[in-house]
């Protein structure tokens, strides 16, 4: 053809409204001119939008991909076609005509106007009458005749005969019913299958959306403390502008309560968390008991079976020096900026500047002067001391030097680290707080004694077996594994048997008083039978006894609304502090022997190897081991993302949480 | 891999009676409204709307194959035949060719996709015919003219 032609062509085709032609193929040919009569109106048609859409469709839909199906799954999904077959309303024909073909030409009986008139309508009888035309046959009954009143009483079915084809027509109806049916069951069973599949898949979502729903309130929480500590900061800065701003007074203040963020390197939020990124050795005992002053700062551990608690900075992880003037194990040990006060099983209490046991070069100096034999401290003197330094000297002994010194918190031209002693209790201390200027100690004599830290001197002595033998309110009796408390408690010694650690070790536990915190005149102990006592230190007396702990308690701390206290029952108890009502209860493995508590998490030592956290907002727990203590933890202390634990292994681990 | 059952082409061509169609389209707008349409249902319908002779029941039957085909994986490939049968009904002769072909791709035995595809050739072949002709006509025609204006042209 000549080009003219094929233009010519090409309007021809071009001129109706051609579907499809330009957009999906540029190639002219035959067919496509072949359909320009169909187009042109054979028919009158109109291209609508939606035959557009359905023809753009065709190319998007071949793109995607053919899945393959497995020949199981093949065999339980009838195909598209069985189930139109199945589910068509034509399908039920068959059904429809079998029972026709049952039904018998029967005598007008009226039913239908029997059954009208049974539920009390009238019946229309010109109905009746025009249909009683075109009944087939009417057989009249009449008594007369003999052969039709033995017809009356046959059966209805007894004239009817189908005929072998009819019938095995009706068999394979039948089986084609029933096959119908089997398509139809399997086919709600897919549905129910898929059903299923997507309800679970939306149960996934709805659990997900719920944790991130935790996770919010977890940092309201945070945020909250946040606030609180950038409060006080707020108030200690402007005070401090004032004339009385003494930098103790301000660290004591926010310490030990600091709920909030405390001061940390920039480095430290880009550890790991939940792993242990530091351990100390701490000679070859179990560790009883550690503190440190913030994170980074110093730290101080003691273990059984050495009188001198060892102290460490916490930037190098090197031992700076130690304590020494304790007789027997350190059982009890607090660390407040530069304060640490110890308590020992020879019944006193110690102060120390923790400033001194720095090891300056002038401290080195005068040790020239008086160096003798490593000698131990003898507990009659006053305040002596020994500041022992972990590096020998180029001969290989170790300086030890001693300087006697009054009981005085002044500096002194003899430095030593202990400030004071304080000596009172008869057996040893095992629990102790202080915090400002009044120290609460809590020792195996079942008494509670309060200390002035200025003077030195014991303000009170609260009598536990005082307080046990006259309650301030009726015990409702309600404790099933104490009922002779007040028994074991009068009676000599205290000694329990703690549940096995997840080791299998276990260990007399003797302290009858495990933990005591005080804030102002309020004082919380701990103590053997498993009670919890509330005191008022104005007038000495324990006004309100939480009981429910079936084992010594062995920590607690509180706040201004709950009390945690945990007990070698293997539980925590959260209580709250107003009314004396449980909150929570959970649950351990083992008995529990540290805890630290914040609104968002209680941070446990349970008897096992790894540190325990509760989330008190989504209620999980999880535990640290990475990196870990290969025996189980005994003591843990936390201050905002810096963690440190101390374990039987004798290892201090440092986490970052 | 077994092959999908499908209905012979023929079958496309009878239509339901319109209650019967009635039917399936009450029953696929019940299940609209309770926003949770079966996909034999839809099928149903689909299928009773292409087998209609009204050009617009066979849109709207192919669109809601399409629908089938995009949400369940499962049954592409019985959909790839319908939908196949349904352009061809329409008349849309390259799309049925071309879902045709993939069909047969995947399942080389399948009769009645193969009777399917012989049925498009067919249309096809016919349908250039009808272009021949055309074109063929309208050549003569051209030429005709042509021819007048060139003897008008040299008569002048």
């Amino acid at each position: 053809m000549t080009p003219k032609m094929m233009a010519h062509a090409q309007t021809v085709s071009a001129r109706p409204r051609a579907v499809g032609v330009s957009s999906t193929r540029p190639t002219l040919d035959f067919a496509t001119i072949g359909r320009t009569p169909l187009r042109l109106g054979l028919g009158a048609r109109r291209t609508t939008s939606r035959e557009l859409q359905v023809v753009e469709a065709a190319s998007e839909l071949l793109a995607a991909p053919l899945p393959d199906v497995s020949p199981d799954e093949e065999v339980g999904m009838p195909s598209l076609l069985r189930g139109f077959e199945a589910t068509v309303p034509s399908a039920d024909s068959a059904r429809v005509r079998r029972r026709a073909t049952r039904n018998v030409d029967a005598p007008r009986l009226g039913l239908k106007r029997l059954s009208l008139g049974a539920r009390g309508l009238l019946a229309e009888p010109a109905a009746d009458e025009a249909e009683s035309e075109e009944d087939v046959v009417v057989v009249t009954r009449e008594r007369g005749r003999r052969g039709r009143k033995k017809r009356g009483r046959e059966s209805l079915s007894a004239n009817k005969v189908f005929g072998r084809e009819e019938l095995e027509r009706q068999t394979r109806e039948i089986a084609r019913d029933k096959e119908n049916l089997h398509v139809r069951r399997s086919l709600l069973h897919n549905d129910i299958t898929e059903i299923t599949s997507k309800i679970a898949a939306l149960d996934a979502i709805r659990a997900r959306l719920e944790e991130d729903l935790f996770k919010l309130q977890e940092d309201e929480l945070e945020l909250d403390d946040e606030l609180l500590m950038v409060q006080e900061r707020l108030e200690l800065e402007t005070s401090q502008n004032g004339p009385s701003g003494s930098r103790h007074a301000s660290l004591m203040a926010s310490s030990r309560r600091r709920k909030g963020p405390a001061f940390l390197p920039s480095e430290h939020d880009e550890l790991p968390p939940g792993v242990a990124f530091m351990s100390l050795e701490c000679g070859s005992t179990p560790i009883t008991s550690l503190d440190f002053s913030e994170p980074y700062g110093t730290l101080v551990t003691a273990s059984q079976e050495d009188a001198h608690p060892r102290v460490w900075d916490l930037l190098t992880g090197e031992e700076v020096g130690r304590l020494r003037g304790h007789v027997g194990t350190i059982k009890a040990l607090q660390v407040e900026a530069h304060l640490c006060a110890t308590g020992a099983t020879d019944g006193a209490v110690r102060l120390w500047d923790l400033r001194r046991v720095d090891g300056d070069v002038e401290a080195s100096e005068w040790d020239l002067s008086d160096v003798l034999e490593e000698a131990e401290e003898d507990g009659e003197s006053g305040g002596s001391v020994v500041v022992d330094r972990p590096h020998s000297g180029p001969n290989g002994t170790v300086r030890a030097s001693r300087a006697s010194e009054e009981a005085d918190d002044d500096d002194d031209d003899a430095p030593g680290a202990c400030v004071r002693v304080l000596e009172g209790h008869s057996k040893g201390v095992t629990a102790l707080y202080f915090e400002n200027d009044t120290l609460v100690t809590g020792a195996s004599d079942k008494t509670l004694r309060q200390w002035d830290l200025t003077t030195g001197q014991c303000v009170m002595t609260m009598d536990i077996l005082w307080a046990i033998s006259h309650p301030s309110t009726l015990p409702a009796g309600h404790m099933p594994g104490f009922p002779v408390a007040g028994a074991t408690a009068a009676a000599g010694a205290f000694a329990v048997p703690t549940p096995p650690y997840a080791d299998g070790s276990w260990e007399l536990y003797q302290d009858f008083i495990g933990a005591v915190q005080s804030w102002e005149y309020a004082l919380v102990s701990g103590s053997g039978d498993g009670a919890v006592r509330m005191w008022d230190m104005r007038t000495g007396q324990a006004h309100r006894t939480l009981l429910g702990h079936t084992g010594p308690v062995t920590c607690l701390q509180f706040d201004e609304i709950h009390v945690v206290s945990g007990s070698l029952d293997k539980s925590v108890r959260i209580w709250d502090l107003r009314t004396g009502g449980i909150f929570e209860t959970v649950k351990y493995d083992h008995g529990v022997t540290a805890l630290q508590f914040d609104s968002r998490k209680i941070v446990s030592a349970a008897g096992e190897n790894g540190v325990k956290i509760y989330n008190r907002t989504s209620m999980q727990h999880s535990t640290l081991t990475t990196n870990g203590h290969t025996r189980p933890v005994e003591k843990l202390r936390y201050m905002d993302r810096y963690l440190l634990s101390g374990g039987r292994d004798a290892t201090v681990k440092i986490w970052a949480l | 891999m077994k092959t999908a059952e499908v209905p012979y082409a023929a079958d496309a061509e009878l239509s339901l009676s319109f209650d019967e169609l009635q039917v399936l389209r009450t029953q696929y707008e019940k299940e609209l409204a309770q926003s949770h349409v079966t996909t034999q249902t839809k099928f149903n319908y689909a299928w009773g709307l292409v087998k209609s002779p009204i050009r617009e029941h066979q849109v709207e039957g192919v669109q809601l194959l399409a629908d089938i085909y995009r949400s369940e994986p499962k049954r592409r490939r019985e959909c790839l035949y319908y939908l196949a049968l349904g352009h061809y009904k329409m008349g849309n002769f390259d799309e049925a060719r071309s879902f045709n072909s993939r069909l047969l791709e995947r399942e080389p035995t399948n009769l009645q996709a193969q009777s399917l595809d012989s049925l498009i050739d067919t249309a096809l072949k016919r349908e250039g015919y009808v272009g021949m002709a055309i074109a063929g006509g309208a050549a003569a025609v051209g030429t005709l003219l042509l021819a007048g204006l060139i003897r008008r042209a040299t008569r002048k």
